[in-house]
Formats: C-alpha cells, structure tokens, sequence
C-alpha cells in the first residue's frame, strides 16, 4: 500500500468512524436529555466517544476537532468523578450539540476539500467556563485534569532488596537525554527507574518529582534525566541496560570511583529515604466500569462481523452486474441461435440466468440500508424546534429497520427534514392552544416507514391543526394555481396544492420551515427518485403526508419504445395503459395541441419525434402507438412508433460533461440494451415538467 | 506520517514528470477539411472508427450524442460544428479519438487522424491575438513542421462551459 | 517476522497500525476492540508484542494488560496512550507494561518503540 492511499484509506476510516461516534454522541445527549440525567454509563460512553475523537483527529491533524474533543473531555471526565448534583442539563446539552455540529461541519468540509476551517475556540471556551462555574460549585476538588494526581508520598528512591550497603557494590552516574516529541519525558525515566529496581540496591535520581509532577518533562526535556545507581552490575551491563532506553538520545554514563563520590553527589539532592512501595493513584474508571452492570441506554457498539465498504466499489460493482446481466441476454438471445435445436444450450442458459439474478438480488440488497439513522436524525430537528418554538413534541418512529438503496436514503434525508420541521412548526400548535382544544399539551408526531411492493412509503403524521380547505383554496386562487373550478375539486386534490410552487406562504416565514422553499421542493426531490407525495388531513385533528419512494433507483422496470431509429425507456410505474388511438378520438385545438379522448377524458399527446426531433416514417396518429403516463395528479399520452417490450433495465447516469452543458430536465438517464445499443430513460415528471406548460392550458 | 506522504507526494510528481517528458511535445494530428489540428498526446486514450451514436434532444448540434464504449456511456462531439464549420457526412476516414481530460472521457469526431508529431517548444508560437474564427479561442498554440503548419487545441477550453449559460436559456 | 496484536476500540487507530507495521515487516496476528478482546485473542494468537489503548469499553487497557501479564509475566506490552493520561501510564509501567506511544503517534515512532523493546 503506497503512503498516498493509506492516507486516503485512513482518512476514509476516520471520517467513517467520525461520523458514525456523533452519530452516536447525538442519540445520547437526546436520550439523556429526554430522561433529564445523565447516568454513569452514558458518561463513560461520551467520555470514550469524545477520547476516540480527540486521538483520531489529532492523528489526522484537525486540531479544531481535536482540541475541541479534548475540551469536552475533560468535561465529562469531571462530571464521572464529581457527579455534580445541580447540573445545567440543558446548558449542558445544548453545548454538546453545539460541538456535535461543529464537528459535522467540520467532516462535511473535510470530505468535499480534505481539510477543515472552522474555529472552535469560543465553543472551547464556553465549555472550559462551564466546566469551571462547576468546578466551583463542587465541593473542594482533590482532581486537576485528567490524569488525577492524587497526594503522592514523595519518593523517589528505591532501595532493594538487600540493603546491606557491603562492599562489591559499583556506583553509576547516568545523565538520559530522550529524543524530541517522543512526550511524557517523566514516565518515560519512571520506567527506566522502575526497570533499574530489580537490578540495583540504591536508585537516586533527578528531577525527583517525576511522578507526582507532570512539569518534570519539561526539566527532563532539558537537561537530561540524571540517575544515580548503586548496583552488582558491571559498567558493561549497566550500559548494556541503558542503552536499550526506548527513544534514547544521548546516554552520559560514568562509574563513581568510590561510595564517598557517590553520596557527595548524591547528597545535593533532598533525599528521603522510605520504603514504601510506589503508589500510583489508580485509575478509578476501571473499577467503575467494572462496578457498574451495563445498563440499558448504554449503547455499546455490539460486536458484529460487518465491515465497511467504498460506495464508489458498489457502485462499480453494481455497473459490472449489470453488464453481467446485458451480456448474458446478448449471449442467450443471440439472432444467430434464432430456429436452432438447442436443448442443453437453453438448460445451461437459464441456470445462467438464475445465478446472474441472483446475483443482481445480492448486489441490491447489499446496497440496501436501514432508515434507522435517516429516522434518528429527526429526533434532533423535533428536538431544536421543540426548544427554538416552546412547543413540546414527542416523536415517535415505527418501521425503522425498511431498508432503501443507499442513493435514495441520501436523496430523502432533506425532504423529510422539511416535513419534519413543517409538522413542528406549521402543524403542531404551541401548548396552551392545545390545553384550549382539549388535547395533550405535547404533541405527538409519527415518523414511519413500510414496504409496499416495490416501494416504501414514509409517513409523517402530526396530530396538529390540520390543514384548512378554505385557506388553502383562497391561497391557489390569488396565486392563480387552480386549473379548474374549486367546486369540482375533491378533498385530496385541494390538499395537494400545497405541494405546488408557488404556494408557499411568504407571510410566515420562520427559522426552520418556509425559508423561502416550499412544499415543491420536496414533491420535486422525491419525483427526481420516482416517488410522489400525497397529504391527508382533517382539519383539527392532523395531517400525514405520504411519501411513496422506490426500493432502488439502479434498476427499474421499463418499457422500451421506438421512435424512428431513437430507443426510449419508460419506467412502468409511469404507465397507465398503453393503446392504438382512433382518429375519431383525436381533436386539436386552435393552438395545433392535439389532445385525446379516453373515456370521456381529453389528454394532451406529445409527439416524441416532435419534441426530440427524431426522424420517424410514422407520423400518424393512427399508425403508432401512445403510452399514458403519470406522474403526481398530472397526466400525458406520449406518441412514439411502437413497444419494444418491458425489461428490466439498468439506469446510468449521462456523461457529466452533456450535464454541465445541458440538465435535460426529460431524461432519467440511460440505460444498454441487450444488442448494445442505448436507449434514453425517460424523466415522466420532468417530461411534464419542460413540456407540459399546454397541457395546465387544458 | 506526514512526511511520509510528502516524501510519496514528491515521488508521484517526479515520476509524472518523468512521463511527461516522454509524452511531451508530441501530438496526435488530425484534419478538418484542409487544416490540420494537433492534439497533447497525453490526452488521448484510444482512436475508433465512427460507429452509431444514440442522439440525447434538446443539446447543441455539436453534441452529436453518446456512444457504448465497451460498457461505459460517452459524450461525442463533432469538432467541425463546435467550430463552427459545415457539416459533412461522415465516411470511412471519419474517426472518434477518445480523449481523457480531467478524469472525464470524450469522443471527438474528426474528419481523419493523420499522425503522432513531434513538435519542439521552439517551433510553437502563439495564435494571434485577435483571433477572427470562432475556433481561435480554442488554439493555444501554432506549431511549426517543415513548411506545414499545424493548430494546437487548448483542450481544458474545448469544454469549457463559457456557453452553458446561453444554453440553459434555450 | 514479528506478531503484533493491536488492541484499540477505534478503528481509525487499529488501521493506521496496522498500515504502519505492516509497512514495516510486523505481521498484524489480530486486533481487538476492547480489553476482554485483547486478552482472549493474546491466548489464541501468542503475539510477540501487544500495542494496547488504555481508555476502551468493558474492559480497559490496565485490566487487560493485567490479566496479560498474569498469564505470561514475560508479555510485551507496549501501552497507546493519550496525551495527558500519565497517571494511567505510570500504573501500567507499574503493572509491567514495556514502554509505550503517546497519541498522536509518528509512524517512526511506533517502530521504534516495537523494534526497542523486542530488542529486549
């Protein structure tokens, strides 16, 4: 592995890593602050978290993130060995969440440039204040920081065992210099010191305090580490021990010619003879931890056999499968077998097609991932509008564990956000309208996910105000979105409008929801993966909106048509119904529009070859063939020349460069198709969207 | 650590260099009509035939399309219409070079691909200030071979998106 | 060549040594994410030297490196510590631990301190 992609791998591990312990340090802080305590657990939890971070970053060299780390460190490391009893919780929280988003923010920009920017200082200093407001409160503190230094003897002398100061005894000076940056200087000497124990009879050595003063590196940093041994061993051996000192710069060692020397240079030195053994303050999280029976609320990452993988590498790999899948249909579907007896060869075939299926089942599914974290996310957004508005919500999430392909998870995430903070704030009513109505003061808002076919549907249901026809309706009409009387529209089709450009209320605006985007920004993400919206509400009692989505946006269902020598894929969830049109059913309006009748209804007809101009031999209405799509409330009959069959087909992205030069707002993509040749994946929301402007005429 | 990865960053860069060298002054040629353009070999990753392409609506004339190339969906740019020449019908001579810029593939017809040249930095002179032709802002250099006179493509302006913006208003 | 077993509950930590020693000629017999971890998989892989974190969950780096030593007082142990954790160090030099790394660590170092006190 070259030193280049071992930073990039290990910069991969830490921002996974990272993001998955404030992930984590989130949950905790919102689990605690609902119970209103932080337990012993849940401290020792953060206080890891926020260990690991600090060590990782400061690897990796963010110092933002490291420090800031090691700010709130030291915080919960008071808060485990004092447990303050009158604690600012939600100060507290509100300052976790503070650095939780800072950190974020931070790994956010650490991903898009591959470093980070932001100043943590005054975050730092808000937590320093606040660790010391309790630091004075509690009373009289026996800990400083971290490493707690508990009153120690002084000791720096070990006497071994035999004491008897007979002669045969060598006396040794020996001056240590430790090799810069190797840190903690004085533990390194203890260690020697300790090592020295065994071997000699009298171990004199200076700076004295190394233990009990953390300062004493510095001396040593300096001016060396200076022993004085009295010991059996020989200047060969006792070198020979020396200079086996790990990080070892520079050794001094001279053999005193007599005991007289030795106690001279000795003596210089405050000596205090005892024989105590070394105390070394004990580390008191151990015993706590071993004490404390893991409670429930503790979430201790359980063992799993998972790893960790690059989406860029499923991505691929999901590309290879589907080049599997092409490749076999173009081996078993070959002309060239076309009429010839081939018993074996088909049996070997669909053995093939099994395996390769099942294959494209495996791959799909390792791309599905749980809501769970898309869902916990939301606990936050309840949890600061809750604070921001006075309101009191209690979230409830059901169906966590629906897996969706992991491109869509990430397209969802901020529509259902705006739901959210919606339901919050335009939804639930603040607490004395509800005490009035007659319901509980804290609202309730339901967050829940399930299969349905190929599809999940998300549900986010408030038990607010509900939405008012009336008000919505006056709403459509001053910004003109009605496109038929109010008195022909149902239920359903009123609340719709809110999802319609345009109808966001301008007039109320907040912090969180109707920052200028609207409804139409969610209808219009969730349509961009080929789901739609739906709102339900009873005015009073709440409204659940709906969110349809598909399982995966790799592979769709499709239906292949043909317009001259051009391929088009329709996704079949768009389609209606596919039919010949009789001329009698064709009208046209004085614009040239030609519109259908199905049913007693007229669609407009689009004319692929038209709009994309495409040179085709069939231009009458009555020699091809039209497909009705849908997609939202809105409807479409597309002319092309004839249905090619359904497949499944594999959706790839247009090059980027046709991207930035054009986003072709009717296009989903494209997809190969079984003899290589590619067929354009039509965008039936989009469709209606750049060409649809006649058909709101209707 | 870090050091380690300078020492490796400075390594990449010399052994790029290295190839760079080799890769440097030469230039595959090709023709539009009667001129002959040349293009940074080091950009250029294969040479195909002219093969069908799938047309994507609503882009510029010059986009001709995309193209399968062995499972990998590419742009293909017909490099007469981007300069605003006529066009003419392709035929056998007519090629794709498949150029590799900034990581993004792209095909580029041309009406023939001659040769790979050599062209020494002293025999490259800038293209007039005032360029007439639309294509001079393309050209980031006039190389020199024997009495013939080849254009040099600035490759990172051949899709450069100084005209997305009109586009998108179409 | 040399066993290591990298003992750290962050996994940021147990993949840059790992890139390190191995980098550098140690075999990585097994990493570990917790205390109780490290000294199940010290019985199974017999490591010629252990890196071990000291701030882990369930159990810490001390306890494990206590239970180490019981079993085989002749254990390399070489402590990964944080800056400002010299109380713990000083306890686990106390309890037998080699020497150890303080966090963060340079690459040079971490060989260093395994070659230094396998040289032992």
């Amino acid at each position: 592995m070259s030193d280049e992609n071992m930073r990039e791998s290990m910069l991969d591990m830490f921002i996974f890593e990272t993001s998955q312990l404030i992930e984590q340090l989130e949950q905790l802080i919102l689990t605690n602050e609902k119970s209103k305590c932080f337990n012993l657990p849940a401290i020792n939890e953060i206080f890891r978290i926020m260990h690991t971070i600090k060590g990782s970053s400061a690897m990796m060299l963010y110092d933002g993130i490291s420090s800031l780390a090691h700010s709130m460190e030291d915080l919960f490391f008071f808060l485990r060995e004092e447990t303050p009893e009158d604690l600012d919780l939600l100060s507290l929280c509100s300052l976790l969440l503070e650095g939780v988003d800072f950190v974020k923010d931070e790994l956010e920009k650490i991903k898009i440039h591959g470093k980070c920017t932001g100043k943590s200082e005054s975050l730092i200093k808000k937590i320093k204040d606040f660790l010391n407001t309790l630091k004075q409160k509690a009373p009289a503190s026996h800990l400083t920081q971290e490493g707690e230094q508990e009153t120690l003897e002084k000791q720096q002398y070990y006497i071994g065992p035999d004491k008897s100061a007979a002669a045969g005894y060598n006396n040794y000076r020996a001056v240590i210099y430790f090799e810069d940056g190797c840190e903690m200087e004085n533990i390194r000497a203890f260690n020697i010191v300790h090592n020295l124990k065994d071997m000699s009879n009298e171990v004199l050595y200076f700076p004295e305090d190394i233990i009990e003063n953390d300062d004493s590196a510095k001396v040593i940093k300096e001016k060396g580490f200076e022993i004085f041994i009295k010991t059996l061993l020989s200047m060969e051996e006792i070198h020979k021990f020396f200079i086996k000192t790990v990080f070892l710069k520079d050794l001094e060692l001279r053999q005193l010619e007599d005991d007289a020397q030795y106690k001279e240079t000795g003596k210089k030195r405050p000596i205090q003879v005892e024989q105590v053994p070394i105390k070394v303050p004990v580390f008191k999280e151990d015993y706590k931890m071993g004490e404390e029976p893991e409670e429930k609320g503790s979430q201790t990452a359980a063992s799993q056999s998972i790893i960790s993988v690059n989406v860029n590498k499923l991505d691929k790999l999901m590309d290879l499968v589907g080049e599997l899948v092409i490749s076999e249909a173009m081996v078993t579907q070959n002309p060239d077998l076309m009429g010839l007896e081939l018993e074996n060869f088909y049996k070997s075939a669909r053995q093939l097609r099994k395996i390769t299926s099942e294959l494209q089942d495996m791959v799909m599914s390792i791309r599905m991932v749980p809501l769970v974290s898309t869902f916990q996310k939301m606990n936050r957004v309840v949890y600061d509008m809750c604070r921001k508005q006075d309101k009191e919500v209690k979230l409830e999430i059901a169906g966590e564990e629906t897996e969706v392909d992991k491109n869509i998870i990430e397209q969802i995430s901020d529509p259902l956000m705006h739901l959210v903070r919606n339901a919050v704030d335009h939804g639930i009513e603040p607490p004395e309208d509800r005490r009035t109505k007659g319901k509980p003061e804290t609202g309730k808002l339901t967050l829940e996910a399930k299969n349905a076919g190929s599809d999940v549907l998300l549900i986010v249901k408030d038990d607010g105000k509900g939405l008012n026809r009336e008000a919505i309706l006056k709403k459509a009409v001053e910004n003109s979105l009605l496109n038929k009387p109010a008195e022909d529209m149902t239920e359903k089709e009123i609340f719709s409008l809110i999802l319609f450009p345009g109808f966001s209320t301008k007039g109320r605006i907040t912090e969180f929801s109707g920052r200028g985007v609207g409804m139409d920004v969610v209808t219009k993400n969730i349509e961009k993966v080929g789901g739609n919206v739906t709102v339900d509400s009873i005015e009073g009692e709440g409204t659940s909106i709906t969110l349809k989505i598909p399982l995966t946006l790799a592979i769709i269902d499709g239906m292949n048509i043909r317009v001259g020598n051009a391929r088009y894929t329709i996704p079949i969830m768009s389609i209606r119904e596919s039919f010949r049109a009789e001329q009698k059913d064709i009208v046209t309006d004085p614009d040239e529009n030609e519109m259908i009748m199905v049913r007693g209804q007229f669609y407009p007809v689009l004319r692929l070859h038209e709009v994309y101009s495409v040179k085709t031999d069939i231009s009458h209405i009555t020699e091809g063939i039209i497909v009705m799509v849908e997609s939202g409330d809105k409807t479409l009959c597309i002319f092309a020349d004839e249905l090619l069959g359904e497949q499944q087909v594999v959706v790839k992205t247009l090059p980027g460069y046709i991207k930035s030069v054009k986003d072709i707002e009717s296009l989903a993509g494209c997809t190969i198709l079984g003899d290589g040749s590619i067929s354009l994946i039509l965008d039936i929301a989009g469709l209606l969207n750049s060409w649809g402007n006649k058909i709101s005429t209707i | 650590m870090k050091g380690d990865v300078d020492v490796a960053k400075d390594t990449m860069r010399e052994l790029l260099e290295q190839e760079e060298d080799t890769q440097k002054g030469k230039f595959l040629t090709f023709s539009l009509g009667n001129e002959f353009y040349g293009i940074e070999i080091k950009y250029v990753t294969e040479i195909i035939g002219m093969q069908p392409v799938t047309e994507v609506p609503e882009l510029p004339e010059y986009i001709r399309g995309i193209i399968n190339l062995r499972g990998k969906i590419i742009p293909v740019v017909d490099v007469r219409l981007r300069f605003k020449k006529p066009f003419r019908d392709y035929n056998d001579r007519t090629c794709i070079i498949v150029v590799d810029i900034r990581d993004v593939s792209t095909g580029l017809v041309v009406d023939s691909v001659s040769e790979v040249l050599s062209i020494a930095e002293k025999d490259i002179v800038p293209p007039p200030e005032v360029g007439k032709g639309f294509s001079s802002r393309y050209i980031k250099g006039i190389g020199k071979v024997g009495n013939d006179v080849k254009l040099l493509l600035n490759c990172n302006k051949l899709f450069s998106n100084e005209e997305t913006d009109e586009l998108n208003k179409i | 060549m040399k066993k290591v077993l990298i003992v750290d509950d962050a996994a940021f930590v147990r993949m840059s040594l790992r890139c390190i020693l191995e980098k550098d000629g140690f075999i990585v017999v097994g990493e570990a994410k917790n205390g109780f971890e490290g000294v199940k998989k010290y019985k199974e892989f017999q490591p010629d030297i252990v890196t071990m974190d000291i701030t882990m969950p369930e159990m810490t780096g001390i306890e494990a490196l206590k239970s180490i030593k019981e079993m085989d007082p002749q254990a390399n142990v070489v402590m990964i510590s944080a800056l400002g954790q010299q109380s713990c160090v000083k306890e686990a030099v106390l309890l037998g631990a080699r020497s150890f790394i303080v966090k963060p660590f340079k690459e040079e170092h971490v060989v260093k301190v395994l070659n230094q006190v396998l040289s032992i």
